[in-house]
């Protein structure tokens, strides 16, 4: 089972965590301070950490951060925070945090969030080739292939297919997707994305019933990687 | 404030420093001026008495008795004594003085010194110049010094008079712009606790003048107009907001109250519920957007700032919306002068605006219309715009539409929360950009530009390039263009 570190400090916001990831599977622990953190994450070997980036007392969330790179602790670290500059994010993600997420949030931005973390850190990407069920993507020509048929697509398609691709079988939220296939940090617009995601839907397979890339109520999309 | 307050103000104690300083000056410049004349005029006596000492001696005697009874006949006053005394000190001829023979016996020789003695009842004050002849006489020059004593004193007394009626009138002076300073403050006291008490249209009261005090009012008065502006804004916009949100939230009461009366199946329930969360996602978009106006007026972005390309966030924006003008029917079109656009800014932001002007375009322009976005640098300037062929905003509804909440009569009937083009005009400030909205004949343009240096190095190297409009229209994506697997 998936073990999972919440630092947070506000009891109210740490139960709702809690119960988010409980519900997703994962088996979570809880700390309030940020000297409570740093000796549990010491302890036990957790799966990944989500550390509010403000902590009373003297150990913040970036203190708190820091100390354990310094100590050679390496689990996924999602910083929580109320602040949303780009500087904030550039900060926290320097100071060793792998994602960082804006309060206040959707509990399933935050899972789908923890799983590509998590599958990040099993799987390290140094293949050539993305496979998932009839597609197959060629990272160095970038040729797509759908059930042996080459698929066109443009540029931004195709970074949007790969991104699903790599993911295959995690929910990837509209967030997600607006933050890595198209590069910006804000709010991502309505409706757009799932106008892209269509378009890549009618080009991959235009005569299935079953689309490949399947609508989350409510939190996104996933490729459907089993055939 | 009383006036009894007026030692404890600063012009009062202002004047009277000035006060203070103005008479140590002319103390010192009197004093000077006293050394001086006096110095001058006790010169001239000594020269005078040594010259006419030094003519006396080369005379011989005979003469000098003849000269001396002379001088005496012509002038018998003690004012100008011319003596010569014998070697025991009895009077030879000249002027009768009444020496003592201790003054007599004292005197040095042919230097000048002062001597005093008592003739009559008056006491005489002189100074002279005494010289032994061979024959052993002693010949005295003198002169009477009450003159210059009594120009001395007329000098001294002066100074004072005009010491004291200087200090009365300065004191005077200071009490005056004393009070003058404790009524104006008194009056800008009044009016300060009026606005404080909720008058926030009253305004602190002027002279007329153009005084560095008024003038400091006068900035006073523009902060507190600014002030009343920002108050009925920040109420203008608590009402739209609790106006706003009182649709969605009652719309989303009464799907609850509707689910629990009529207690249908599970699959109701779920449907119902899914509809109140995506209500209440609704709300909180409506809520994250207004923080992030706030948060762009507040300039608190302006730390993120870094080199941005306008024309690639115009072109990533019309590439995001590409999807959106084909399943309307809207040509979607990315107009290039091939010039980058770089300015300091947060891309992020900038994307957000385009992309809410590109939204906004997209939704009020009709099928088988154009929408048409650009970015430009050119004569010191970087900008974008987006031109659509839809029904444009009347002129006199372009200010209020930057307004949150805004919405005008033909967008009433459509999506959105009336924040999206007050989000534009905050970025723009942001960045201090200006914002303007004019007709394109027809439609709406909406331009956002700003004064910048552009790069040395661009604007040589691309001097050549297109500089006016004439630029290359290129369709964001069409069934012709490459896709990028062939």
């Amino acid at each position: 089972m998936t073990r999972v570190l919440v630092v947070e400090d506000d009891p109210q916001t740490a139960d709702e965590i809690k119960a988010a990831l409980a519900d997703h599977g994962f088996s979570v622990d809880h700390a309030a301070t940020g000297r409570d953190g740093l000796l549990k994450a010491a302890a036990e070997a957790y799966d990944a950490i989500v550390l509010d980036r403000m902590l009373p007392g003297g150990l913040d969330g970036l203190g708190l951060l820091a100390t354990l790179r310094a100590a050679g602790i390496d689990a996924p670290v999602l910083i929580l925070s109320a602040l949303s500059g780009v500087d904030e994010r550039v900060r926290g993600l320097r100071a060793g945090g792998d994602d960082y997420l804006t309060k206040p949030f959707d509990f399933l931005e935050l899972t789908a969030r923890l799983d590509v973390l998590l599958r990040r850190q099993a799987a390290p990407q140094r293949e050539t080739m993305l496979r998932a069920g009839k597609l197959e993507m060629d990272l160095l020509t970038h040729v797509v292939q759908h059930a042996g048929r080459v698929v066109d697509l443009l540029p931004r398609e195709y970074r949007l297919l790969e991104f699903l691709m790599r993911h295959a079988g995690q929910v990837v939220t509209r967030t997600m997707l607006f933050e890595e296939v198209w590069n910006y940090r804000s709010v991502e617009p309505t409706n757009v994305i799932d106008m892209h995601i269509s378009k890549l839907r009618r080009k991959l397979d235009p005569d299935s019933a079953e689309p490949m890339i399947r609508t989350v109520r409510g939190a996104g999309y996933m490729l459907h990687a089993a055939d | 404030m009383r006036l009894i307050d007026v030692p404890r103000t600063t012009s009062f104690r202002l004047a009277l420093r000035f006060l203070l300083l103005f008479g140590a000056a002319s103390l010192a410049l009197f004093g000077f001026l006293y050394w001086q004349t006096k110095h001058y005029v006790v010169g001239r006596i000594d020269d005078w008495l040594l010259r006419e000492q030094a003519l006396f001696s080369s005379i011989d005697r005979p003469n000098l008795v003849e000269r001396l009874d002379a001088h005496v006949v012509a002038d018998p006053s003690l004012e100008r004594p011319l003596t010569l005394f014998g070697p025991a000190g009895q009077r030879l001829a000249g002027t009768r003085l009444n020496l003592p023979a201790t003054v007599l016996n004292s005197m040095p020789h042919d230097v000048v010194f002062e001597f005093n003695f008592r003739q009559g009842n008056q006491d005489l004050t002189f100074r002279g110049v005494a010289h032994r002849r061979p024959s052993g006489d002693l010949m005295l020059v003198a002169l009477d010094m009450e003159g210059p004593q009594a120009f001395a004193a007329v000098l001294i007394n002066a100074f004072i008079w005009g010491g004291l009626v200087t200090t009365i009138l300065g004191l005077a002076g200071a009490a005056i712009v004393g009070a003058d300073a404790v009524r104006r403050i008194a009056g800008v006291t009044r009016a300060t606790q009026r606005i404080v008490s909720g008058d926030l249209s009253e305004r602190l009261p002027t002279l007329g003048r153009t005084d560095d005090f008024d003038r400091l009012i006068h900035v006073i008065n523009g902060m507190l107009g600014e002030l009343e502006r920002l108050m009925q804004e920040v109420k203008g916009v608590c009402d739209n907001i609790a106006h706003d949100l009182r649709t969605p939230l009652t719309r989303l009461l009464a799907g609850l109250e509707r689910t629990r009366r009529r207690s249908g199946s599970a699959d109701d329930y779920v449907a119902a519920i899914d509809e109140a969360i995506l209500e209440t996602k609704g709300v909180l978009k409506t809520f994250a957007a207004i923080l992030r106006i706030s948060e762009a007026e507040s300039g608190a972005r302006r730390a993120g700032f870094t080199d941005a390309d306008l024309c690639e966030v115009v072109a990533d924006a019309a590439e995001l919306y590409e999807p959106m003008a084909e399943a309307k029917g809207v040509r979607l079109l990315l107009a290039s002068d091939g010039v980058p656009a770089m300015m300091r800014g947060d891309p992020n932001l900038l994307f957000e605006a385009v992309g809410n002007l590109v939204d906004n375009a997209l939704k009020f322009t009709p099928p088988g219309g154009c929408v048409t976005v650009r970015a430009f640098a050119r004569a010191g300037t970087v900008g974008l715009e987006v031109v659509d062929t839809g029904p444009g905003i009347p002129p006199d509804e372009r200010d209020a539409v930057q307004r949150r909440f805004y919405r005008t009569e033909a967008s009433r009937h459509t999506l959105g929360s009336g924040l999206g083009l007050a989000l534009v005009a905050a970025v723009a400030r942001l960045h201090a950009m200006d914002l303007a909205i004019s007709d394109a004949m027809p439609g709406c343009r909406i331009t956002i530009t700003r004064a910048a240096a552009i790069r040395p190095v661009t604007t040589l190297s691309h001097a050549g390039l297109r500089i006016d409009s004439s630029a290359a229209f290129a369709p964001v994506s069409s069934p012709g263009s490459a896709p990028y697997v062939s």
